[in-house]
């Protein structure tokens, strides 16, 4: 449960660093928008296709990854060809489709650790600032890992306990003890965080 | 190292939970015993500064536990009474590295001192383990594992049997045994004091008993009873 | 941010994570299935305010994007960002931000048990609804092309699942309001 959708490989986008990647991702991003002939378009969600492709996710979780945002792509374009053109439709179809396919393969192939030393290299200037700090932002990621698991578990103890006692488990019965009881762990959380010295000034 | 309160006391929003008290600790081997809510929580505490006295003052091994907050914890390890909640990052190895971190050390130092502790606890081959995933004996020697690795003079425990089997509790008692440093143990595990220098009985927040474990124990018999 | 406070933005962006893990309720008179993620975000401004609230959405926003597949029917990644709902995703922060600003606003303990409904209701509402959607539909518009009104008229068919949480998180934030209070509450 919740590992990262990165998979392993030593492809050509593997070996890409994290960075590179990512400006890339936005400058193509910025620029698909300025181009409005649909067979370049097509060739572009080609490439994009054949790239995410090449790094060896595989055809069926390659598609179950991207089946919904794809499907909301799909949507829009029949808005447009319903009530525009299909030209319209199929421009905004491999437009979106294309840059869904591109953020797809880098999210494949970047490992969410490289993720975060960029998040890290783009909050340094806050951290100048002193408006906030990368360990901080690390350990809440790692602190959500950590306890969605132990979450789930006691969304299951509930219900069970609900059903022990004879009572449906209606959404907000189970809802309700579940918020108070894991923020209520929060006090010791933190007080374990502070006894091992983690925050120090 | 030596454990000092001098007149210290401790009250929550008005209410008293430990009257002042002075003492000096510096046994090897410190048992803490009383019933639930006796104040034995708040004082191992106040030890390493995680409850700030509101009157009077801790010192350990000549440091301030509120001037000198930071060095003075970290002389001092804490084992909660709930180790789950001590462990916050997903894979042990993680989160044992986690308490080292901010410390100025190499990421090969942090390895291999991580790589260290794991092994001194003979746990290693539970590096790559999800934390949700251990079992109670593995949570409470990952988190003393966890809390060793940053090299404290003393360790102070929790209960640190309470939840386990018989088999788990046999081998936390052997680990806390061994331990080379100074450890200071509440619990309401008798037979663990049995080999203990001394045993401190709390009730109703005042010190009912300061005595080698077999007089406090006792005493401890006679409190329950009324 | 206090320890605690860095620690509570994490439960709650968990206990968000979790939601999207419970499968969607369906409802007779509701065209589309309702997901309990996004009333994570109304709960978010209600129970923790605006400031930590929005932290919270924040960070399972960061958590997608680094690729971690934390959306309801385990979606994640920056596939997510490339589609035209990006927007609403992007919209819990400020959703939970003016959630949490208006509930802080208007909630009193004094009030009676009528008054904290309705300002918690009004919250979810405005936060959770309103600004979710503003966000939602001119990205979505954006994105569109030429038929960016018809998608947005399209949209409204959330809009009663949605109302339908602004009941639920009302209910539940009164409830954790009255047995673990943790709103910033200001006069």
């Amino acid at each position: 449960m919740l590992t990262g959708l990165d998979i392993e490989g030593t492809t050509l986008l593997h070996r890409t660093s994290a960075r590179l990647k990512l400006i890339v991702l936005f400058a193509v991003a910025a620029g698909l928008f300025a181009v409005s002939n649909v067979w370049l378009l097509v060739a572009f969600a080609i490439i994009a296709a054949g790239l995410y492709a090449s790094t060896g996710i595989g055809l069926r979780e390659a598609f179950r990854r991207v089946r919904f945002v794809l499907f909301t792509v799909l949507l829009v374009a029949l808005a447009n060809y319903l009530f525009h053109s299909l030209s319209d439709a199929l421009a905004v179809l491999f437009r979106l489709g294309t840059l869904v396919l591109l953020a797809a393969a880098v999210t494949a192939t970047t490992t969410v650790s490289a993720f975060m030393d960029e998040i890290a290299v783009l909050l340094r200037p806050l951290e100048r600032l002193g408006l906030l700090r990368a360990a901080d932002v690390s350990l809440a990621v790692g602190l959500v890992l950590r306890f969605a698991p132990e979450i789930l578990a006691r969304y299951g103890d509930i219900r069970e306990a609900h059903r022990a006692r004879g009572l449906r488990a209606r959404p907000l019965g189970v809802l309700v003890p579940l918020v108070i009881l894991t923020l209520k762990d929060a006090d010791t959380i933190a007080m374990a965080i502070d006894a091992r010295g983690f925050r120090r000034q | 190292m030596e454990i000092v309160f001098s007149d210290a006391s401790v009250s929550f929003a008005g209410r008293t939970a430990l009257h002042p008290l002075s003492l000096t600790l510096f046994e090897r081997r410190i048992g803490i015993i009383g019933l639930n809510g006796s104040g034995k929580t708040t004082f191992a505490r106040l030890i390493n500064g995680l409850v700030r006295p509101t009157t009077g003052r801790v010192t350990i091994g000549g440091l301030d536990t509120v001037a000198d907050e930071e060095a003075a914890r970290g002389r001092a390890g804490f084992i909660f009474q709930n180790p789950q909640h001590q462990m916050i990052l997903p894979v042990l190895a993680e989160d044992i590295a986690f308490g080292l971190k901010n410390r100025g050390l190499s990421a090969t130092e942090i390895a291999g001192r991580t790589e260290a502790v794991l092994q001194r606890f003979g746990i290693p081959h539970l590096a790559r383990r999800r934390i949700h995933e251990l079992s109670g004996g593995e949570t409470q020697l990952a988190a003393i594992a966890s809390v060793m690795v940053t090299g404290p003079d003393v360790l102070i425990l929790d209960e640190p049997t309470n939840q386990l089997d018989l088999k788990n509790r046999r081998l936390i008692e052997k680990t806390v045994a061994d331990l080379p440093e100074q450890a200071i143990v509440i619990t309401h595990d008798l037979g663990l004091l049995d080999s203990f220098d001394r045993v401190l009985l709390f009730h109703q927040g005042r010190l009912a008993a300061d005595a080698p474990p077999e007089d406090a124990i006792s005493r401890y018999r006679e409190i329950a009873a009324c | 941010m206090s320890t605690r406070d860095i620690v509570l933005v994490a439960l709650f962006a968990a206990i968000i994570v979790v939601l999207g893990m419970l499968p969607p309720i369906t409802f007779g008179f509701i065209p589309v299935p309702i997901t309990a993620q996004s009333l994570g975000v109304m709960l978010a401004g209600c129970i923790l305010g605006a400031k930590r609230g929005a932290a919270a959405c924040l960070l399972v926003v960061l958590l997608v994007a680094i690729g971690l597949p934390v959306l309801s029917g385990g979606r994640g990644g920056l596939a997510v960002f490339a589609g035209p709902t990006a927007g609403y995703l992007v919209g819990w922060i400020a959703g939970a931000f003016v959630t949490g600003l208006i509930a802080e606003r208007l909630v009193r303990d004094s009030q009676t048990e009528f008054m904290q409904f309705a300002s918690f209701f009004l919250a979810a509402v405005v936060g959770g609804i309103g600004v979710v959607y503003l966000l939602g539909i001119a990205w979505l518009s954006f994105m569109s092309g030429k038929a960016f009104v018809e998608t947005a008229i399209a949209s409204l068919v959330f809009i009663p699942g949605d109302l339908i949480k602004a009941v639920v998180a009302m209910l539940a934030a009164r409830a954790v309001q009255a047995g673990y209070p943790l709103l910033p509450i200001r006069t």
